[in-house]
């Protein structure tokens, strides 16, 4: 009877390793990294900020597509918002896309942003950072250039407006509309 | 004495209409800051001062002035950036895990522990003799000292 305790305690002891094991292999496999360039953008479908409904990027698919990750909050974002703003009006005719996806913020500080800042191109809130997550974002602002085919042309991590990304930039949406 | 005096009334003329206005009990800043967390550090309120953190702090501190309930703010925000923005784990669904499993975890460790305990005790405990212990004297000897002592009965 002492024997057979014994063994159950220790199969027992045993599956719980096993299991903690498993639960940090798992962990690893599924660690959110941002997508590199020429792998696929994370699909996803978001509650528009601007107004109702959804948008979902998988609807933008054959166009190139400037995705830009902000917040209110973000003292660099204000800088950005006219530059995109005004590149946005520019390639817009040309067929480029731009979404904004308004991170970690309160909805209702962010329509102010998007008011203040006069930005017309659509945009759409992640509160839980459900979306921002799979794309690796872990400052903002962040802007992933995708082309027609919904693959990652080029991720800046920082404002457009750095002048580090300035030619980077324009260079990124070419590519991404060829 | 003149300045604390105005100071006073001052006081006594902003807050009295402010907490007049709550028909409950106000819950606090500092109370809300251990019960939300900063959603880009993933620490509590109260441990950050990131710009997210500030802007949720800002929005607190607002609600409590408009006399909002602490539930009221948390549901609020869980609208607003989902259930992760709690520290703690909803009472309800597969969040109940997380609120039962420790205590599940500490019961099972007690029983293992009494269990072992108990094993424990009965090993060291002393054996009973089965027999008297033998006096190391010879039959004729031991008879002779058991006549001895009869006689002093």
């Amino acid at each position: 009877m002492t024997h057979r305790v014994k063994t159950a305690a220790q199969v027992i002891a045993l599956a719980g390793v096993a299991g903690l094991l498993a639960l940090l292999v798992w962990s690893v496999v599924h660690q959110q990294h941002a997508p590199g360039v020429g792998s696929m953008a994370p699909a996803f479908t978001l509650r528009r900020l601007d107004g109702p409904g959804t948008i979902s990027l998988a609807s933008y698919r054959g166009k190139p597509v400037v995705l830009n990750f902000w917040a209110s909050w973000c003292e660099p974002c204000k800088s950005e918002a006219a530059v995109l703003e005004r590149d946005w009006a520019t390639y817009r005719h040309h067929g480029v896309v731009f979404l904004g996806v308004d991170y970690h913020d309160l909805n209702s500080d962010a329509r102010r942003f998007v008011s203040a800042h006069a930005l017309t191109f659509p945009m759409l809130q992640d509160g839980s950072g459900s979306v921002t997550g799979r794309y690796g974002i872990s400052q903002v602002p962040e802007t992933y250039v995708l082309n027609r085919q919904g693959r990652v042309v080029a991720h800046l991590r920082g404002p457009i407006t750095d002048p580090g990304f300035a030619g980077q930039f324009q260079t990124a949406i070419s590519k991404a509309r060829a | 004495m003149l300045r604390f005096a105005a100071v006073f009334v001052a006081a006594l003329v902003f807050a009295a209409p402010a907490s007049a206005a709550c028909s409950h009990p106000r819950t606090s800043l500092d109370y809300l800051q251990g019960q939300v967390m900063c959603p880009t550090c993933h620490t509590t309120l109260a441990m950050s001062d990131s710009q997210a953190a500030q802007q949720i702090k800002g929005f607190i501190a607002k609600r409590i002035a408009a006399c909002w309930t602490a539930q009221q703010i948390e549901t609020a925000l869980v609208a607003n950036y989902g259930q992760g923005i709690l520290a703690a784990p909803s009472h309800k669904g597969f969040d109940l895990l997380a609120w039962w499993l420790p205590i599940v975890g500490v019961l099972a460790g007690a029983l293992v522990l009494a269990f072992g305990v108990w094993r424990w005790s009965r090993r060291k405990e002393p054996e009973e003799p089965d027999e008297p212990t033998d006096s190391g004297l010879d039959e004729e000897t031991e008879r002779r000292l058991d006549d001895l002592l009869a006689r002093f009965d």
